[in-house]
């Protein structure tokens, strides 16, 4: 099994968030976990990146049979673990060229690869780019700063594509898009999907699921998967909302 | 020892001691220390510092047996050695140097504004044995870089330097501090800007552990004319920057930057204090601190506009990055306002590095430490960017490169 978390059980601030939760993804799957606000998606999403604010209670994660617990944030990075942020972080100063480079070089570096130099990743970059749709001037910008909500999102899936991760955890990535920026992001994700990767997307709604097909859904109520099984949930929850899900 | 005891024996090494006007001004220096309370709440030129040392010196001073040396390597641009405070006389048609001792005592005997308010300027005028007046001449756009050398031990400078610059005229200046031996600088620059001038004053501090730096400068701008400081001090001994600036008539500005880097057990105190006494005059402020371990810094500031002031802007900004539970910064601006026609503000923020944009740069593949160090360099990344010189920007990297190796 490329992910599996086993009776997963998680705090912060003595509030119980993740109650026994339990999730497989194989390689070259795309799962989708939908589930009312404050039902634990991000704080599943923030303890798989390595979030250093939770309590782990109970339970395992496995990942590319590495017990993810002994790994840190970065070397879950490097492993080809990648999340994209539900609130981009804005870095004034940090600038992303260089960023993006330094972070592609680490988890060569950690692969044993040869590291890529700078001409050969401006290239990549200004390929990867374009396939967004985002323009040459924004990459001479500092980390998310002053991006628009749906440039940070694009921003967000550009790095992923740049790090080619393995396992991509996508939180509410398509929060505040619309329906043209939806499609790009989207598409680039769609792009990246190969037999060897996998995907878990966190959302609300059906609709980004219209675009990127989920192999499994997930219900997640109170901290815990209630229910899973095929895109058709997605349409059952569109349909009904979360309710029936939570009695 | 007190300092009448200290006074009164060293008298004779201590310039302009002969006079009797600079006597009897003196004597009332002394008085105040000896009926002054030393109350460290209400006074910010005793904060964080360990009062005894600087008042209970041992007075040394030795007149350096090397000259100082005044180059003109290139048109309208000299680099001058300053050996223990004291430079030789130099003169062309676009600058004139002068040694403290060559010069009219009243230049240097008294500093009225400042004096009374600040301990450390009383000290220097009880104490002064060295300094010297440097003149750009009317039109004149020179460069100037001092390198100050202190030749022993144990020595306690007292240096006062004047610098005028005439109508029209302009000095880029860049003042370098880099002194190894335990010692002590107390420096007072009185800068006076003639009608449309402008002083682009640089300030590189990089002094060992058991030097002190107590540098004081009182700028007065006259019509359209411009004082910008920055002062980069990476020092691991004691420093003090203080600043007076009086924007005396109308148009001019006052810019000053403070950017420190500290750790260990280092202390850097700065404190500014602007008059705006004329219409349309403009002074900003920026003070950033990198603080780790024990260190501990000060901000005080205090802007005047006086009710003739209209069109004032004035602003005050300082920020501070924790990088320490032990590391201390303390930040106070204010702003006094008796005009109504003006745009002013201040703020200041302090805290330890952000831990979202660590966590961030770590999710991709960052490691911590690689992680803090770029957050800690984006942070100054405006002020680094906005020095013109590629010489001083690749100094000042330098600089910084060494202060993040040290950052655990």
């Amino acid at each position: 099994m490329f992910l599996e978390i086993k009776d997963l059980s998680v705090k912060i601030e003595n509030k119980n968030i993740l109650d026994k939760l339990n999730l497989n993804i194989d390689k070259g799957e795309v799962h989708a976990i939908m589930g009312p606000n404050g039902c634990g998606k991000s704080t599943l999403a923030n303890v798989l990146a390595g979030k250093e604010d939770y309590e782990i209670l109970n339970g395992s994660i496995n990942f590319k049979d590495n017990d993810l617990f002994d790994l840190n944030i970065e070397e879950r990075a490097q492993e080809g673990m990648f999340l994209a942020f539900q609130y981009p972080v804005e870095i004034p100063g940090v600038n992303i060229t260089p960023f993006l480079h330094s972070a592609i070089n680490s988890k060569r570096k950690r692969m044993n690869e040869e590291e890529i130099d700078n001409l050969s990743f401006a290239k990549l970059l200004k390929s990867k780019a374009s396939d967004l749709g985002i323009n040459i001037d924004m990459l001479k910008r500092s980390v998310n700063t002053g991006f628009s909500g749906g440039e940070k999102k694009r921003y967000e899936i550009l790095q992923m594509s740049i790090l080619n991760p393995d396992l991509a955890i996508l939180d509410e990535t398509d929060s505040g898009l619309d329906i043209d920026a939806l499609k790009i992001v989207t598409e680039g994700v769609n792009k990246l999907k190969t037999k060897d990767n996998s995907f878990l997307i966190i959302t609300h709604y059906q609709k980004l699921l219209d675009y990127i097909k989920p192999d499994y859904v997930h219900v997640m109520v109170n901290g815990s998967i209630v229910r899973s099984g095929g895109s058709e949930i997605a349409a059952e929850i569109e349909k009904d909302g979360f309710q029936k899900f939570q009695q | 020892m007190n300092i009448l005891d200290n006074y009164i024996k060293n008298k004779k090494n201590i310039f302009f001691s002969e006079n009797i006007d600079i006597q009897n001004h003196r004597e009332k220096l002394i008085n105040i220390f000896e009926n002054d309370s030393f109350d460290k709440k209400n006074n910010e030129s005793l904060k964080n510092i360990n009062l005894k040392n600087f008042i209970d010196f041992k007075y040394k001073y030795l007149i350096p047996e090397e000259t100082s040396v005044i180059n003109n390597n290139q048109e309208n641009s000299y680099s001058i050695v300053s050996v223990n405070g004291q430079c030789s006389s130099f003169k062309d048609d676009k600058i004139e140097i002068t040694k403290i001792l060559d010069e009219d005592y009243n230049d240097f005997s008294k500093n009225d504004t400042i004096e009374n308010i600040d301990h450390f300027v009383n000290l220097n005028s009880l104490f002064l044995n060295s300094g010297f007046k440097i003149v750009i001449k009317k039109n004149n756009h020179i460069k100037i870089k001092i390198s100050n050398i202190i030749t022993d031990d144990d020595l306690t400078i007292f240096q006062k330097n004047n610098y005028i610059c005439e109508e029209g005229s302009s000095l880029n200046l860049i003042e370098e501090y880099e002194n190894k031996n335990n010692s002590t600088s107390n420096i007072l620059n009185v800068i006076k800007l003639e009608k449309n001038s402008q002083l682009n004053h640089f300030l590189i501090q990089d002094n060992s552990h058991n030097h002190n730096l107590i540098i004081t400068s009182h700028s007065s701008c006259k019509k359209d004319s411009i004082y910008n400081q920055k002062v980069y001090n990476f020092s691991e001994g004691y420093v003090r920057n203080f600043h007076y600036s009086e924007l005396i008539e109308a148009n001019s500005e006052a810019n000053l930057e403070g950017i420190f880097f500290l750790k260990d057990n280092n202390t850097s105190n700065n404190k500014t204090f602007i008059r705006h006494l004329a219409e349309d005059c403009k002074s900003n402020q920026v003070y950033k601190g990198i603080l780790n371990d024990r260190s501990k810094a000060t901000y005080f500031s205090n802007t005047h506009v006086d009710q003739v002031a209209q069109k004032t802007e004035g602003y005050q900004l300082s920020k501070g990055i924790l990088l320490s539970d032990n590391a201390s910064y303390f930040s106070k601006p204010e702003l006094k306002i008796y005009a109504d026609d003006v745009k002013c503000s201040h703020g200041s923020t302090i805290g330890p590095i952000d831990e979202n944009a660590i966590f961030y740069l770590r999710s991709r593949g960052m490691s911590k430490i690689a992680a803090t160090k770029i957050l800690i360099s984006s942070f100054i990344n405006e002020e680094l960017n906005s020095i013109d010189s590629e010489q001083m920007s690749e100094l000042i990297q330098k600089k910084l490169v060494r202060y993040l190796s040290k950052v655990k």
